[in-house]
């Protein structure tokens, strides 16, 4: 299970740095301006203005702040012609002011916000940077919607979205590495954690990972999550993506590490145990008597979603003895006229409820709602007057439908509809006993599949018994350890083996309490 | 690594392909739910009833009648005149023909349980008369013969109102060395289905029968029930003992009581006397209005005559199986199961049986007698 | 090849689990039909048998784990190396080997023909066998941790079986029970050997055994799993003698089956057909670690990686499958299994107790001299 990831984590040889040509800043004003010009290729939005007959400044319009431009830059200049980039550095009143002196450097600091001010003659460029771009205002997030609790999302800003979780958590252990990825896009890639609770190794496998990617571009955050898993050919995600804040500061806090992709309002938390995907964060706003029922509900409704139809399937192809008396007539009735037999039937139905949930999320909201009623209710009812299916039938498909909903991560959703349809496939063929194959067969898989390493079944394989109260059923909060074993700290663990020891020690000998350690929270 | 894919692809393409079984699809096949076995002039003829689906009748009742020398070879030869293949996984009741249970169950019900599709828990019955005759008779209120007789077994069983007979209890029973077995049997009585006895076998063929009335008597002796109602006919007297006694002297007094709990205890004297005491927690549920039953004396009046009565019933009965040696109460069993090397064989016991002293003891209370007085 | 055992620490297991790997490996396919044989000696004290094989069994876990701890982490195969040196040694493990893969073998076989007999009649045996193997191979190539999830989790998801076998009590009668022991004591003895075939499984400590981390722990958790599968057979046992009786039972060849038979839910029937899929997963520990055990062996012997090893072993287990055809066939090597199980399980361990007890004073004597 952990022979790949320490393939990854052991030290690989030195791959190809990305490591352009180095051109340094021409000292003449029109040679730079070539300069600039040929290398970016003179797009459009480029604004080149010469302040004086000395100074020329660059930058990309609508990448920078022009209020700022105006007040702390322009403002600032003075006529002189003995003004060189430093002593121009030090007038510049904005934080990130810096002076290169080569060419590349300065375009891509210039594509994040940043304006050039190259005095003629110097081979050097001043570099303010004072960026601003575009970004949606905080929205409530809309695939990962909850009744109580924060209302507020991630955006596709960075840097709003590092605010946003230092907002949730003022603590100075909260560590931020940054990291760029992608040859094309120089994705700006934040990796969080807070120290002290988080479980070093998972942090040194996450660097690890990033560090070795070798991509091209990083659109979204989907595609790292990927990248990173164990094993990214399994159909079940093994990294959590969460739009919601609160989501992710609960992730760091019990130990886990957070990864932020600029320009995606996704985040990526990990290492994640499958029993944690069907858990919401407002389970731990609820009462635990509501909370657990909420709880059992999903799981519940995950067996309904995967093994119903199936075992429609197979009692009607194969076990017509299992089915009760009464329950007989109004089977057998229904199916009458349907020429199909039952796995047709059923792959057919489950194909249109598919298709239907298809189109609706990719229609604008307002179409989507009709399509999703024309669909439901059209189809469903002609399908039954042509004969082509039987109405329990679409009972059953339509509450497996449904019950997928129930998971509380759209990725893990999309699972639980998917291994439907082979299970089907091999209950029309084998009936039970194929049931059972393919039930096996997805219990081997989650028992090989890890997070991280960590194990993905956790807390159940292998048993935690100390996570249990926070697995299946929510008990009240005494009871659940705020960090889960699976992610937790060798130091954190050292210190309560050694709390229990010292209780014992006290026991003993009777000696004076010491300073009590305090569990960080 | 590649090749090694294909060769899996390989393997379950070859699986699927050679793995083809057989379609059961429900509504592509005749199930079974009921079969009559009658005999006749030595070969069995098998009557069953057939559930079809088909989309113009909807589903409807098939009766099949065919005669072979086994009963699987009855089943082949339905299947030749059935448009779907017969499958009795769904099979409920079995009935064995007059004819036939006196001729000797025991090859039926060995076949029975040998099968795997059929479930130990159907239920077996003897029909009063042919069972072809009962099967084939119009019923203008019943639509389905198969669930009907099996519903009318069934919630007569558990209400107790009726001995259960599944295939399990009998086929226990049958093998058993001190047990016998005893059957509900039907009836065809004009245009329904009746109940009308127990049919008492011996070493598998039928020997005798009650009247379906002592069934309770039958259940009481047996086990402990707590269902079941029981009609009575106390002697006229009682009335008279009451505080306003009515106007006219009724010869006699039916009651009806329904038992609430039974316990029943054996107790063995010695090899051939045997002490059963049943007590009989009951609820009245019918009586004469002139008896005040909240006075205390009047009721245990009642219940003495209540014990008298049914521990003549008892005795008639027990009487009766011993007269045809059918030890379908099981004191066989206990007495084997409790005396130390009893050395007890099945022929002796046979002998012993209808010998056997049996002291009846009944010790009824009336816990409850309803809402009015 | 290698004597002593290098395992990495991520293959460790901790103690508890033990629990899970003998309650698994125990309960296979011996408990769908082992009242039938025993109370063929033992009559109505057949649960007496059953407490006496037990009691045995304990005792010869307690001296199995008292050989191992002399060899801390080593596994059987290394100490029949280490005690009778290489030659002899390797003689044992060829018949332990060849222990482990015919109990695979018995495993597979009785479970491809009780789906046969009560659910497919006409599905090829060789289907089933390839798709059992199929997965037996995709769960082995997952490694040792997996092998024991799956045990885990064979215990957890078939937990509700039993509690269902409480209904059919509805038709027991205690009576059939006494008078209590009518019978020799040489009879139920008889049947306490009849449970052979049913009760082993428990002999893979000694593979799993430098596996464990808490090699302290190890005698409390084995003995717990027993005692758990003691329960079961227990009352599995007593519900079987009270609901059939006597002449029934001895002509029930599955009774456990027959008991499931009887079980209606408003929503389903014939509990049976449900349960003998189910057991898919009740054996599958079973073959998994058979299959894993006969591994160990075999690597000691001829290097070969475990991937290839389960992919040959898997096909010589299907071509043997094929040969076996008729239910005599099937009752004969049951017949051999159990008697052949009985020497290596119960007799054999006194006797490399003996000899390694021999061994280590020898030694010890050398080393003071």
């Amino acid at each position: 299970m952990f022979k790949k990831i320490q393939q990854k984590i052991l030290p690989n040889e030195e791959k190809p740095e990305y490591n352009p040509p180095k051109i340094p800043v021409p000292p003449l004003k029109n040679d730079f301006i070539n300069e600039l010009k040929k290398i970016i290729h003179s797009p459009a939005d480029l604004v080149i203005r010469f302040v004086t007959n000395n100074i020329t400044i660059a930058f990309i319009d609508g990448l920078i702040e022009t209020q700022s431009l105006d007040d702390n830059i322009l403002a600032r200049f003075e006529d002189t012609s003995d003004e060189t980039p430093s002593t121009l550095r030090e007038r510049i009143s904005i934080p990130e002011v810096n002076v290169f002196d080569e060419m590349i450097q300065c375009i891509d600091e210039m594509l994040i916000g940043a304006v050039l001010i190259h005095i003629n003659g110097h081979p050097q460029v001043v570099l303010a940077k004072i960026p601003s771009y575009e970004k949606r205002s905080l929205e409530a997030p809309e695939n990962e919607s909850q009744v109580i609790g924060t209302q507020v999302g991630f955006n596709e800003s960075l840097n709003t979205n590092i605010t946003l979780i230092r907002r949730f958590i003022t603590n100075p252990n909260l560590c931020n590495e940054h990291f760029t990825l992608g040859k094309e896009t120089r994705t700006s890639v934040s990796v969080l954690y807070i120290h002290g609770i988080v479980d070093e190794k998972h942090v040194n496998t996450v660097r690890q990972r990033i560090k070795d990617l070798d991509i091209v571009d990083l659109i979204d955050s989907a595609i790292l999550a990927e990248l990173i898993d164990d094993s990214s050919s399994s159909i079940f995600p093994q990294t959590l993506l969460t739009e919601r804040p609160d989501r992710f500061c609960d992730g760091l806090l019990t130990g886990k590490v957070g990864i932020i992709v600029n320009g995606s309002s996704m985040g990526i938390i990990c290492p994640f145990s499958f029993l944690e995907f069907f858990q919401s964060r407002e389970d731990q706003n609820l009462r635990w008597p509501i909370a657990s029922f909420i709880r059992l509900l999903r799981f519940a409704a995950i067996i309904v979603s995967i093994f119903f139809t199936p075992i429609y399937v197979a009692s009607l192809t194969f076990h017509y003895e299992v089915i009760p008396q009464p329950m007989l007539v109004p089977l057998s009735e229904s199916r009458a006229i349907v020429p199909f037999p039952p796995i047709i039937e059923a792959l057919f139905l489950e194909l249109v409820i598919e298709l239907l949930r298809e189109a609706g999320a990719r229609l604008p909201t307002k179409v989507g709602q009709t399509i999703g009623i024309v669909g439901g209710i059209v189809i469903g009812t002609a399908a039954v007057q042509a004969g082509i299916t039987s109405n329990i039938l679409i009972i059953i498909v339509a509450l497996g439908a449904l019950a997928s909903f129930t998971t509380p991560n759209y990725m893990m959703g999309n699972v639980i509809r998917i291994i439907r349809f082979p299970i089907i496939v091999l209950a029309g063929f084998w009936g039970y006993y194929g049931i059972m194959l393919a039930f096996c067969f997805l219990l081997i898989h989650l028992l090989k599949q890890s997070s991280l390493g960590a194990p993905y079944l956790a807390p159940f394989y292998p048993p935690r018994l100390k996570d249990w109260p926070d697995s299946i059923v929510r008990l009240p909060l005494p009871f659940i350890s705020r960090h889960s074993v699976n992610s937790r700290s060798r130091k954190e663990i050292e210190k309560s083996k050694k709390k229990k020891n010292t209780k014992k020690q006290r026991q003993n000998s009777n000696l004076t309490p010491e300073n009590k350690e305090k569990v960080i929270e | 690594m590649k090749k090694k894919k294909w060769f899996l692809l390989f393997v379950i393409a070859c699986l699927i392909l050679t793995a083809c079984t057989e379609y059961r699809v429900l509504e592509r096949i005749s199930l079974v739910t009921l079969i009559g076995y009658d005999v006749e002039d030595g070969d069995v003829t098998a009557t069953s009833v057939v559930r079809q689906i088909n989309p113009e009748f909807e589903s409807s009742i098939e009766i099949h009648s065919e005669t072979a020398e086994t009963s699987k070879g009855t089943r082949v030869k339905t299947d030749l005149q059935s448009a779907k293949k017969l499958m009795a996984g769904q099979l409920r009741v079995t009935l064995f023909g007059d004819d036939l249970a006196k001729e000797g169950i025991e090859e039926a019900i060995h076949t029975l349980a040998m099968n795997s599709e059929i479930t130990t828990s159907i239920y077996l019955a003897v029909v009063d008369g042919k069972s072809k005759t009962l099967l084939e008779g119009q019923y203008p209120n019943i639509a389905d013969v198969g669930q009907h007789i099996f519903n009318l077994i069934d919630h007569n069983i558990n209400q107790q109102q009726m001995i259960s007979s599944t295939l399990h209890e009998v086929v226990r029973d049958i093998y058993a060395s001190f047990r016998d077995f005893a059957l509900p049997k039907v009836k065809k009585s004009g245009e329904y289905i009746d109940i009308s006895g127990i049919a008492l076998f011996k070493d598998g063929k039928m020997v005798g029968s009650l009247p379906a009335s002592d069934s309770f008597y039958v259940l009481l002796i047996r086990e402990n029930i707590n269902d079941g109602t029981l009609q009575l006919v106390l002697p006229g007297e009682l009335a008279e003992s009451s505080k306003n006694p009515p106007n006219y002297q009724p010869e006699e007094l039916p009651i009806a009581i329904d038992a609430i709990k039974t316990k029943r205890d054996l107790k063995i004297i010695n090899e051939n006397e045997i002490d059963l005491s049943i007590s009989l927690d009951c609820r009245l549920l019918e009586i004469h209005s002139s008896l005040a039953i909240s006075d205390k004396k009047i009721t245990e009046k009642i219940e003495k005559e209540i014990n008298k009565k049914i521990e003549s019933e008892i005795e008639r009965i027990i009487k009766y199986s011993q007269e045809v040696n059918s030890d379908i109460f099981g004191f066989g069993e206990h007495f084997y199961a409790f005396t130390r090397n009893s050395k007890l064989t099945e022929e002796k016991w046979r002998e012993i049986y209808p010998n056997l002293k049996v002291n009846v003891k009944i010790d009824t209370e009336i816990i409850r007698s309803g809402v009015f007085e | 090849m290698k004597k002593t055992l290098s395992i990495s620490e991520s293959e460790l297991i901790n103690a508890p689990l033990l629990f899970f790997i003998i309650n698994a490996c125990q309960i296979g396919v011996g408990i769908h039909g082992f009242q039938r044989l025993i109370y063929q000696d033992a009559k109505q004290d057949a649960w007496i048998s059953v407490i006496i094989s037990f009691i045995f069994a304990h005792f010869i876990v307690f001296i199995m784990i008292k050989t191992l701890e002399m060899f801390p982490s080593n596994d059987l195969y290394g100490i029949h190396q280490e005690v009778f040196g290489k030659f002899i040694g390797n003689f044992f493990n060829l018949i332990y080997i060849f222990y482990s893969s015919f109990a695979f073998l018995v495993v597979l076989k009785n479970y491809i023909e009780v789906i046969n007999v009560w659910i497919f009649p006409n599905l090829s045996a060789t289907f089933l066998g390839a798709s059992l193997l199929m997965i037996v191979i995709y769960a082995f190539n997952g490694g040792f941790r997996v092998l024991v999830g799956i045990c885990f989790f064979s215990f957890i998801c078939t937990l509700w079986v039993p509690s269902i076998l409480f209904i059919p009590m509805e038709y027991s009668e205690i009576s059939q029970l006494l008078p209590l022991f009518d019978n020799h004591l040489k009879d139920i003895i008889k049947g306490a050997y009849a449970m052979t075939f049913t009760i082993i499984g428990f002999e893979i400590i000694n593979i799993v055994y430098p596996y464990v981390k808490e090699k302290n722990k190890v005698q409390r958790y084995v003995h717990l799993g027993l005692f758990a599968t003691l329960l079961l057979y227990l009352s599995i046992m007593l519900i079987s003698l009270t609901y059939f009786s006597g002449p029934q039972l001895e002509k029930t060849i599955w009774a456990t089956l027959n008991l499931f038979s009887i079980i209606k839910f408003p929503f389903i029937e014939r509990v049976e057909i449900i349960t003998i899929c189910l057991w898919m997963i009740i054996i599958l520990p079973n073959l998994c670690l058979f299959a894993w055990s006969t591994h160990r062996g075999v690597i000691r012997m001829v290097n070969i990686s475990s991937k290839k090893f389960i992919w040959i072993f898997s096909t010589v287990m299907l071509i043997f499958i094929l040969f076996i055809k008729s239910r005599s066939q099937i009752n004969h090597i049951n017949n051999i299994f159990s008697h052949f199980g009985f020497v290596v399980v119960f007799v054999y361990p006194l006797f490399i107790y003996l000899m390694a007890l021999i061994r280590n004073s020898f030694l010890k004597r050398k080393r003071t001299n």
